[in-house]
């Protein structure tokens, strides 16, 4: 576990925030995770890296859980403050090259669009849409970074998104091409009950991928 | 001095404990039995299990009471998660990681100075200078069965295990090391030998085009075995789905050394749990792997593990890891009710299905395997088996022995002197979890 230096933190709303750690060399594959510490012989944590690959600086967008450890210590760095990274890991890395075919469905709860970010910072030019569930409107994290006509924002708990409703309500009335290649990054209960509703719509299995936070 | 050392969890710590206890016997301590004869007491813990963690704080508190009256040093390494490591280190005189191992001796010669430098390194998830511990001759708890760790840590995170965040990062031994350690183990005559790692068959991803890939380790190891014209199974444990390639199939076809036995855990066959156990494979991946093996070496047997009971898991969901069962007709299948393991994503999700619905689905699990088991079993009957002689069966005047498969066969024999040995069987009967049979013969077959 390597030591880095924290750049920056940019807080998106009271709970979720962005830390800019210093790259340092830093290698990875867009949509791959690193662990996360804030002191020595602390707990670590499961991150999306959110910057793209070719960005000088590695990002995290991180939501304080209630009760939570880490992500509570986390949000309490400062710039300059040094926290432990080890990574990367995972398997839900990237490239547009590896799939069949170039339609892309992302489908996000919450922190969950931070891999989608990732991948589109590092390939701008991807032809995807991207559906993102949150409660409130206000946790549109930096949607700017899309283009307006890729994302969707569907909002459970106000009438401020572009859909009243959550993720799988929102897919289950679309239209969906089967050969799309389909992402989910949040919760499990999204991601499974997600998993049915692309299955009845003819995407076989092997056209889903997703990556579990919670 | 005397010394003591209880090994708690797996293979993989068993297999530790030969190497611990050989470098202690290098140093002059003398092996005890009684734990309340030792003036050195090591446990190799598990913190994957709570039980098991539970069982080092009982030991520990009990030997720091004798402190009192005796003079007493402890240590403790193994599987340990962070937070467990930092209340280990006020508990016992030494802990290390088993990359320090050549260095024990020398910590217990100054136990007690050690602790502030040992709290401000922590545990290295990198496992850098492993090789110093695979360089260690382990001290063999047998002299015809031996494993051999090729691979250490896990970068696979599945949800519901704490290896990754016990083990570190996956690091390969390198090969020429492992090769030897196997032709010196068949030049003194062992004839089971497994290759053991988190993930086996991730071996040499971490160093990718410095190393062999794990398929290429088989063959030079299949290569070795057309070499040196002795009789042995190599088998190895446990391999990840999502890297058991076809390749690694056709080399196990091709080498008699390679046994004919596969352990591929299958965990559930459900894909929407297999999703939330971050298994990374679903079912189509791991029915071609089945389908693979079926074709390229039909006579392997084929052993499974199983969880029942994972968080969230739905009756229908398990309905299909029985249906599963009833497709792959495993030989056998190491099931186990899900336990939340400390450490492990999964420990913060809640533990939703109740412990008897958990003993039901076992319960139907076990009996689904019996039911496949009996007609394969029956289907050996009069068949004649080679097998490798184990040791006294439970059954009074019969030796117990093992096929390639690793199906167990028992015969009728007080012979001693064969254990260890390989040996034609007959099969006379069968049952649904073992075999009986009659000796044949007894051959030192050199048929590579
Ligand atoms: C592969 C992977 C990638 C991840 N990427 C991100 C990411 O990019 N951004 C991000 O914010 N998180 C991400 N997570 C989740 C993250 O790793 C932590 O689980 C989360 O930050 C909580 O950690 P903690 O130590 O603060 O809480 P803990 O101390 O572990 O938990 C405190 C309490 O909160 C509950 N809890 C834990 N996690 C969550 C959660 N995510 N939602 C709701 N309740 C929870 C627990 O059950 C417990 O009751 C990812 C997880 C995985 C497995
Ligand atoms: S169960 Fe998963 S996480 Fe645990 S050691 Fe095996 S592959 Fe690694």
């Amino acid at each position: 576990m390597r030591e880095f230096k924290v750049e920056i933190i940019r807080y998106l709303t009271d709970s979720t925030y962005v830390v800019r750690i210093k790259r340092n060399g830093f290698k990875f594959q867009t949509g791959q995770f690193v662990m996360l510490s804030p002191e020595k012989l602390a707990q670590q944590r499961e991150y999306s890296v959110y910057s793209g690959e070719n960005d000088p600086y590695i990002e995290v967008l991180i939501r304080e859980v209630k009760d939570g450890d880490t992500s509570k210590r986390l949000k309490l760095l400062h710039p300059g403050d040094k926290l432990k990274l080890d990574g990367p890991f995972g398997f839900f890395n990237f490239h547009p090259d590896k799939f069949t075919g170039d339609l892309f469905l992302f489908v996000a709860t919450g922190t969950g669009i931070s891999p989608f970010h990732s991948f589109i910072r590092t390939f701008p030019k991807l032809n995807y849409h991207l559906i993102h569930g949150v409660r409130y409107g206000h946790e549109a994290y930096e949607h700017d970074d899309f283009a307006k006509d890729r994302i969707t924002l569907c909002t459970s708990g106000d009438s401020s998104g572009d859909f009243e409703g959550r993720v799988t309500d929102y897919v289950t009335l679309q239209k969906l091409n089967p050969d799309t290649n389909c992402f989910l990054c949040g919760n499990s209960e999204m991601i499974t009950e997600m998993f049915d509703i692309l299955t009845a719509k003819g995407v076989p299995v092997s056209n889903i991928y997703s990556e579990v936070y919670f | 001095m005397k010394y003591h050392v209880i090994t708690l969890g797996c293979q993989m710590n068993l297999s530790d404990s030969e190497r611990v206890i050989s470098v202690l016997d290098e140093a002059g301590y003398e092996w005890t039995d009684n734990e309340e004869e030792a003036g050195l007491i090591g446990i190799l813990a598990c913190s994957v299990r709570q039980k098991a963690i539970d069982k080092v704080y009982s030991r520990i508190h009990k030997w720091n009471k004798w402190k009192d009256h005796k003079n007493l040093v402890t240590f403790i390494s193994g599987c340990i998660l962070p937070n467990d490591h930092e209340k280990f280190l006020k508990l016992f005189d030494i802990t290390f990681q088993m990359k320090d191992l050549p260095k024990l001796p020398e910590m217990i010669s100054r136990y007690g100075v050690t602790t502030p430098a040992q709290l401000k390194i922590g545990i290295d998830p990198h496992n850098e200078n492993i090789e110093r511990f695979w360089n260690v001759k382990p001290s063999y708890q047998s002299n015809y069965e031996a494993f051999i760790p090729i691979q250490n840590g896990c970068d696979k995170f599945c949800s519901f295990c704490a290896v990754p965040y016990t083990r570190g990062r996956e690091v390969s031994r390198p090969s020429k090391d492992i090769l030897a350690e196997l032709a010196l183990l068949v030049a003194q005559g062992f004839k089971s030998i497994t290759l053991l790692g988190q993930n086996v068959n991730s071996y040499g991803l971490d160093k990718k085009g410095e190393e062999v890939t794990f398929p290429e380790l088989l063959r030079q190891i299949g290569e070795m075995g057309k070499r040196l014209k002795k009789e042995f199974w190599v088998y190895f444990t446990s391999p990840h789905p999502r890297d058991m390639t076809d390749e690694v199939i056709e080399v196990i076809a091709q080498y008699p050394v390679l046994a004919k036995q596969i352990h591929l855990p299958m965990q559930s066959g459900d894909d929407k749990v297999l999703i939330r156990m971050n298994r990374k494979h679903n079912m189509g991946k791991y029915r071609d792997i089945v389908h693979s093996i079926r074709r390229l070496i039909p006579e392997a047997t084929l052993f499974t593990d199983i969880i029942v009971g994972f968080t969230g898991e739905t009756e229908e969901q398990f309905e299909n890891t029985r249906r599963a069962m009833e497709e792959f007709k495993f030989n056998m299948s190491y099931t186990a009710m899900y336990s939340p393991r400390p450490g492990a994503t999964s420990h913060r999700w809640d533990d939703d299905v109740s412990q008897d619905e958990k003993k039901r689905r076992l319960h139907v699990l076990t009996e689904e395997l019996r039911k496949y088991n009996v007609p394969y079993n029956k289907s050996l009957v009069d068949k004649t088996l080679r097998v490798l002689v184990r040791g006294a069966d439970r059954k009074e005047g019969y030796l117990s022995s093992l096929t390639e498969g690793k199906l167990i066969v028992r015969f009728a024999s007080n012979n001693k002197d064969l254990i260890g040995q390989f040996a034609d069987v007959k099969v006379v009967s069968a049952s649904d979890f073992s075999l009986e049979g009659e000796l044949v013969k007894v051959k030192e077959a050199v048929t590579q």
